[in-house]
């Protein structure tokens, strides 16, 4: 018992020590990076908008080459530095009520309108109504007030692998037929905004009755596979041989770096996803983030969403290498509805392929 | 006994005690606690009953059992393959290849979902398995199933549990056993009645490192589990964070059922170890007998361990590296689609990844010597948990492995990020640092606490006798014993941190990236062979690392008897 004791002693007489040590530690060797960042931290967000602090922080989902690219061409244009993260739609949302309480971003870039629509409604966004060439975008996809706007978009298509598919299936119904058992993935709705997007624009068309063709996906065996990248990747490999509601600019580019892959847009119509990148209210250098949405609608940055093989959110920018908006069947979707039901589409479909 | 001493002795150790309970209570307390309040006050007014309505309107009892049941698989999965191989290498002349406990940690340091994709890519239509022997396309039928998950996750994670056993079984030594024999005892009644006693408490703790971990695994269910549709807690939680609409609230509902299932295994095995602690390290020299196998069994003994290597390494990183060399990924396994390319890129001086290599190297380091400094403390601090206030930081210190990596960070964000934090952490390195060391502090806890419930007191005893001060019983005494609990706890550490991906997705400054992020990325943008690629890089480099520690290490050890 004594031993026990004195044991304790010494290892207690360590314990201190190792704590004072490890306090220092921690006032002392993250002071370095914390002290300074505190300060500006706090400076501004209350003098509000100080642009001279020189930096812009941009939340942004979808390819990441062309998020460097824009950020560069801007950072070469007005000197501005930009802090990017990078991630998918949801990530960033994660990321933003993380920091509810105290925002670091200026501007977001998400890859799904539904979910600028609710940062709109719940007061989240700066209208910015004077930006330059907004007048040039797609009235459908953006907002009158200028509170987001959709610099770029996707288009969903069938993706299927050139080796393993011959005469590509030409309606969305044929993805149903036992020829294709087994062999189609789609990405999960609460994943990739821009399944969520097809299958409730489908609905928003088709209603009630527009079930019928997931529930034949279901019973044909089509699986639900993660996001975009994750549902195109067996494709690629072979272990698969279809995407419904795949995104085609990933489908361009793989098929340009010389991948077995290729793409139909079933004449019935689509969907296209608008990409919308919207200010935040809270955000602490407005004036920087102002700069940066003009440089998204500048000619410049249109160029750099065409050679991504997105279509350009301006109707006076051509799309590159890949189907033009205007030669794509496309839907006459709702999206108000759309927004109003994504919720409890996404859960509907996640019950119909559980 | 003096009383002074006794006062002395009191006041240290209640000085420790607070002192511990008053970091932990910041690091991991408050921010839990944030989370709680999150989901009792979902709308600006406080409800008491939502967390019970969200699990109410869930079939949740279904899910809740998948993930117990999948636990305890993995768990009987991993004591398969952990306990005869931790018998080898603490008893027999194979255990001298001390490179066998490197490659073994190659497992940990793999991200779970890359483990998993090499399982996929080898194992599914048109793999590489496929591509080899066509006629093995029934095997990868019955690979996709339940089964064939138990057999990923506990292959992922039985080097937890082997690193504890094996460690228990060398300080058992061959003395016990040898006075068994003596005694007239046959080998299947010494391992009975002597080395089973005395393994429970080492395979309680590591039994439920590996069940906590299993069921707030998320990397596996994410890509393997989705595939087959087995659907744990974990889906269910990541779908409230990561996906529109966010809802912390629900998650942190649903993750303090987790939390209670955790709890209730930590209680039961917290009790067990309490009956079952021997004081097994006393003052008598240690001799641990070595068998030298000969001809069936070694041949046995050898083939165990290579069939081991070549499940939980050899398959995943044939997938990995195949993935890493492809030109094209559509064209399949041929000489004239392979490339260097993506390693090219990769390594290109002042390239992304290469600073994304180069922060996740410099991250970790920091953690895991941070985290062993203050993990070490509280081990001690904790002891042979006898007080009520011990054990409060035993489990204090233990949380973070049984909630979900993200709802720990989440909590964190929420506390360092507060409008009225004096000290904004947020968004710098700190922050990161601080994120890794709460997310892994338990590993050295447990391992520090595993080698030091195990010494005998007389000891320290004897060294007072011999009129050694406080400070000459640390150095000489209590480091040197618990050292290699300490080194287990850097390596583990460092590993994991070096490899970290659900907390670091959410707490990196904007604009910087680890290897593992730079991973994700690559694989979210299609540059699946790009993201391999760093995966090899990056576990490539961390073996380098901890080979160099384990030279060093039995260098120590040699100047030492």
């Amino acid at each position: 018992m004594k031993g026990l004791k004195l044991g304790k002693k010494s290892t207690l007489l360590l314990l201190t020590s190792v704590m004072s040590l490890s306090l220092f530690g921690c006032g002392s060797a993250p002071s370095g990076d914390s002290v300074k960042p505190a300060q500006d931290n706090s400076q501004p967000s209350e003098s509000g908008t100080a642009a001279a602090s020189g930096k812009l922080v941009l939340y942004s989902a979808g390819p990441q080459k062309l998020a460097d690219n824009i950020v560069s061409g801007f950072e070469a244009k007005t000197g501005v530095k930009v802090e990017m993260f990078q991630g998918t739609t949801g990530k960033i949302l994660a990321r933003m009520e993380a920091e509810k309480s105290n925002p670091v971003a200026d501007v977001v870039i998400l890859a799904s309108l539904p979910s600028a629509q609710a940062l709109k409604a719940d007061g989240l966004t700066l209208p910015y109504p004077e930006a330059a060439n907004a007048d040039k975008l797609n009235k459908d996809w953006s907002d009158a007030e200028g509170n987001y706007f959709s610099t770029s978009a996707s288009a969903l298509g069938i993706v299927y692998n050139t080796n393993l598919v011959s005469t590509p299936p030409q309606s969305w119904a044929d993805l149903g037929l036992p020829e294709w058992k087994d062999a189609v993935n789609i990405p999960d709705p609460t994943l990739s905004g821009s399944a969520l997007d097809f299958i409730t624009g489908y609905l928003s068309v088709k209603g009630d009755a527009g079930w019928e063709l997931f529930e034949s996906y279901k019973a044909n065996g089509t699986a639900m596979a993660g996001a975009n990248q994750e549902a195109l990747d067996p494709v690629i490999t072979g272990a698969k041989s279809m995407v419904a509601a795949g995104v085609d600019y990933m489908a361009y580019s793989a098929k340009a770096k010389g991948e077995p892959l290729d793409i139909v847009y079933p004449a019935e119509g689509t969907v296209v996803s608008p990409r919308p990148a919207a200010i935040l209210k809270s955000s602490p250098n407005v004036d920087n983030a102002k700069a940066f949405i003009d440089y998204l609608l500048s000619d410049e940055a249109q160029k750099l969403v065409a050679e991504a093989y997105l279509i350009p959110g301006r109707e006076d920018v051509e799309a590159e290498g890949r189907t033009n908006l205007k030669d794509i069947p496309v839907f006459k979707v709702d999206w108000s509805w759309m927004n109003d039901h994504g919720d409890e589409t996404a859960a509907r479909f996640s019950e119909v392929f559980k | 006994m003096r009383p002074v001493i006794m006062d002395s002795q009191t006041f240290f150790r209640k000085l420790g005690v607070i002192l511990a309970l008053f970091l932990l209570i910041i690091s991991i307390g408050v921010p839990l606690l944030l989370i709680f309040w999150q989901s009792i006050y979902p709308e600006q007014h406080l409800d008491w009953l939502a967390p019970i309505r969200t699990i109410a309107g869930h079939e949740l009892s279904g899910i809740l059992l998948q993930s117990i049941w999948l636990g305890v698989c993995v768990v009987a999965g991993s004591t398969l393959f952990a306990l005869p191989l931790a018998w080898i290498m603490a008893k027999t002349r194979l255990g001298e290849h001390r490179w066998v406990d490197v490659i073994l940690m190659i497992p940990f340091m793999t991200p779970p979902y890359i483990g998993s994709m090499g399982w996929i890519l080898f194992m599914q239509k048109g793999g590489y398995l496929q591509q080899w022997l066509p006629g093995a396309a029934r095997w990868s039928e019955s690979f996709f199933s339940f089964g064939g998950m138990v057999l990923i996750m506990s292959l992922h994670l039985f080097p937890f549990l082997y690193l504890l056993l094996r460690d228990a079984l060398i300080r058992i030594g061959g003395n016990l056993e040898e006075a068994g024999a003596v005694h007239g005892a046959g080998a299947g009644y010494r391992f009975r009645k002597i080395i089973l006693p005395l393994l429970l408490s080492s395979y309680g703790m590591g039994a439920m490192l590996v069940f906590v971990k299993t069921i707030a695994e998320f990397g596996t269910p994410a890509t393997f589990g989705r595939r087959i549709g087995y659907y744990v807690m974990t889906s269910e939680i990541h779908k409230y964070i990561s996906s529109w609409p966010i809802d912390f609230g629900k998650a942190t509902s649903l993750a303090s059922v987790l939390l209670s299932v955790c709890l209730v295994m930590w209680y039961m095995q917290s009790t067990v170890s309490r009956r079952f602690t021997y004081r097994l390290v006393g003052g008598k020299g240690q001799r641990s007998k070595r068998y030298s196998l000969r001809g069936s069994k070694g041949a046995v003994s050898a083939l165990y361990i290579g069939l081991l290597l070549i499940l939980s390494v050899g398959i995943p990183y044939f997938s990995v590296i195949a993935a890493s060399l492809m030109k094209l990924r559509g064209a399949g396994l041929s000489i004239d689609n392979l490339t260097l390319d993506h390693y090219k890129e990769l390594l290109s001086w002042g390239s992304v990844s290469l600073k994304a290599l180069g922060n996740s190297l410099g991250l970790s380091l920091a953690a895991s010597t941070v985290a062993v400094v203050l993990g070490t403390g509280f081990a001690l601090t904790i002891g042979k948990s006898q007080g009520r206030m011990q054990r409060v930081i035993d489990l204090f210190s233990l949380l973070p492995n049984t909630v979900p990596g993200i709802v720990m960070v989440v909590g964190l964000i929420l506390f360092w990020n507060a409008p009225w934090m004096p000290v904004t952490l947020y968004n710098t390195y700190g922050m990161v640092v601080l994120t890794y060391v709460v997310l892994f502090l338990p590993y050295t806890v447990q391992y520090v606490k595993a080698s030091f419930t195990q010494i005998d007191g007389t000891l320290f005893q004897a060294g007072q006798v011999f009129g050694g001060g406080p400070l000459l019983i640390l150095r000489r005494i209590l480091l040197p014993l618990i050292m290699p609990g300490m080194l287990a706890g850097w390596i583990m550490t460092f590993t994991i941190a070096s490899r970290e991906l659900v907390g670091s997705l959410l707490i990196l400054p904007p604009s910087m990236q680890t290897s593992a992020t730079y991973i994700f990325a690559q694989f979210e943008q299609g540059q699946v062979s790009l993201g391999m690629a760093m995966a090899v890089v990056s576990v490539g480099m961390t073996v380098v690392l901890l080979l160099m520690v384990e030279a060093m290490n039995s260098k120590r050890k040699w100047n030492a008897s």
